[in-house]
C-alpha cells in the first residue's frame, strides 16, 4: 500500500510561538525581502512590457472603431461623459462628420465587457465590436465573440424607448442561456445611443 | 529522485484533480473547450515549474512560520509576469487565455505543490515535480474538455463533429462540469480499486 499523506494532528503540536525580538526581526525581514524582490522583479518586467501591450491595445481599439464606424479621423469628444462610457470619438472623413464611436463598458455575467459602438448622426447603431470580456466561453462568448450577433444591433436607435433584452417593442434577441451577457452589450450599446442623445 | 516514479504519480496515482481534489474551482470553470483546456493546462504547467523551482531555492531561507505569506507574494509575482510577457509578445495566446491567467493565483495545486512537494525537496526534483503535476492536470482537463465539447456542443476542438442540435447542451454548463467531474473522478478511483492502489 502506498503510504498517503498524514494527517496534520500525528504531529506533535509545536511549542508556542517564540517572541525573541531577534526571531520576530528574522521573520519580519524574511517577508519584507521576499516582497521587495518580487516587487522589484515585476517593476522591472512592468516597465518592458508596458509599452507594448499600451501600443497593441491601442491597435485593438484602432480596429475596433474602425470595424464600427469608418472613417478618417477619430477626433476624441471632451466633456463630461454618462456613467459606462469611458470615451467618445467624433468620426469624420475629409471634413464631413459621419457620426460618433462610444466607447463603452457594461457588466457582463462574469466581468465588465468593454466595446466600442458605432453611432450615426441620425442616432442609429452603425456597429458594435467588443473589445475585451471575460464571459464564459462557449456560453456568453455566443455573444460577445459572434460577430453575426452583435450585428442584429445594426439600425436601431433610441426612438422606441431604450433597446430591452428578449422583451418590449425597442428588443434585442439575445442567446439563450447567456441572458446576462446579452443583457451586457446591450446595456453598452445603450449607454452609447444615450451619451449620443445627449449631444444632439 | 526518479522520474518515471513522479510521473505516474502526477498522471495516476496522485492526480492533482482526481486523486487529491485539487484546483477544482478552474477545472469546473474552464473545461467548455478543448483549447481552452490545453491553454490553461499548459500555463498552469509552466507556472507550477517556475513557482517549485524558486519555492524550493528559498526553502532554507523562508522561515516556516511566514512561509505561506512568502509562497502566495511568490506565487503571485510569478502569475503576473507570466501574464505581462504573454500580453506583451504574445497577444493572441493571451486574447485566449487573458480570462484564465489571474485564476492561477488561487488555482491551490499550486500552493499545495509548493507546500507538499518544493518545500522539501532540491530544486531539480520539484521542477520535475512541477512538471509531472502539471501534466497530470493538463490531461484531465483535455480530457474533460474533449467529453463537455464533443457532447455539450457537437464539436472537438473547434471541428463540428455533429449539428449542435443533437448536442446536450446542459453539458457546457456548470452542471455539466459537476456531472463530468464526478464521472472521472469515479473512474479513477474504480481504477484504483482494481490495481489495489486505492481506497476502499
Amino acid at each position: 500500500m502506498s503510504k498517503q499523506v498524514q494527517p496534520a494532528a500525528a504531529k506533535p503540536q509545536k511549542a508556542s510561538l517564540s517572541m525573541d525580538p531577534q526571531y520576530i526581526g528574522r521573520l519580519v525581514g524574511t517577508l519584507t525581502g521576499v516582497c521587495l524582490v518580487v516587487a522589484l522583479l515585476l517593476g522591472i518586467v512592468n516597465y518592458v512590457t508596458k509599452p507594448l501591450i499600451d501600443a497593441s491595445q491601442k491597435a485593438k481599439q484602432d480596429a475596433a472603431m474602425a470595424r464600427v464606424l469608418p472613417a478618417d479621423e477619430y477626433i476624441p469628444w471632451e466633456g463630461t461623459l454618462p456613467e459606462h462610457v469611458t470615451a467618445l470619438y467624433q468620426a469624420s472623413a475629409s471634413g464631413t462628420a459621419l457620426g460618433w464611436v462610444a466607447e463603452t463598458s457594461a457588466s457582463g455575467s462574469q466581468g465588465i465587457i468593454e466595446m466600442m459602438v458605432g453611432v450615426s448622426m441620425d442616432g442609429r447603431v452603425t456597429g458594435v465590436s467588443v473589445v475585451s470580456h471575460s464571459e464564459t466561453p462557449n456560453i456568453g462568448s455566443k455573444v460577445v465573440d459572434d460577430q453575426s450577433v452583435l450585428d442584429r444591433f445594426i439600425g436601431m436607435s433610441h426612438e422606441g424607448g431604450e433597446i430591452t433584452v428578449n422583451a418590449g417593442t425597442n428588443r434585442f434577441d439575445g442567446i439563450s442561456g447567456a441572458t446576462y451577457s446579452s443583457k451586457g452589450v446591450a446595456a453598452g450599446v445603450n449607454a452609447a445611443l444615450a451619451a449620443v442623445g445627449q449631444l444632439s | 529522485m526518479n522520474f518515471g516514479k513522479q510521473l505516474k504519480e502526477g498522471i495516476i496515482t496522485q492526480n492533482p484533480v482526481l486523486v487529491q481534489l485539487l484546483g477544482m474551482c478552474s477545472t469546473l470553470a474552464i473545461t467548455t473547450s478543448v483549447a481552452n483546456g490545453i491553454g490553461m493546462g499548459v500555463s498552469v504547467t509552466i507556472i507550477l515549474t517556475l513557482s517549485n523551482i524558486f519555492i524550493s531555492l528559498l526553502r532554507k531561507i523562508i522561515p516556516d512560520q511566514v512561509r505561506i505569506a512568502a509562497y502566495i507574494v511568490v506565487i503571485a509575482g510569478f502569475v503576473t509576469m507570466v501574464d505581462l510577457i504573454l500580453q506583451a509578445y504574445f497577444e493572441e495566446l493571451a486574447a485566449s487565455l487573458g480570462v484564465f491567467i489571474p485564476l492561477i493565483v488561487v488555482n491551490c495545486i499550486i500552493l499545495a505543490r509548493a507546500e507538499s512537494f518544493a518545500s522539501k525537496h532540491r530544486p531539480l526534483a520539484a521542477a520535475v515535480d512541477g512538471i509531472c503535476q502539471g501534466l497530470g492536470y493538463t490531461l484531465v482537463l483535455v480530457v474533460m474538455s474533449a467529453i463537455r465539447e464533443l457532447l455539450g456542443a457537437g464539436t472537438l476542438n473547434g471541428v463540428e463533429v455533429f449539428p449542435s442540435e443533437y448536442a446536450v447542451q446542459m453539458l457546457a454548463l456548470p452542471v455539466g462540469g459537476f456531472l463530468t467531474l464526478g464521472f472521472l473522478i469515479a473512474l479513477m478511483q474504480w481504477a484504483r480499486s482494481k490495481t489495489g492502489q486505492g481506497g476502499k
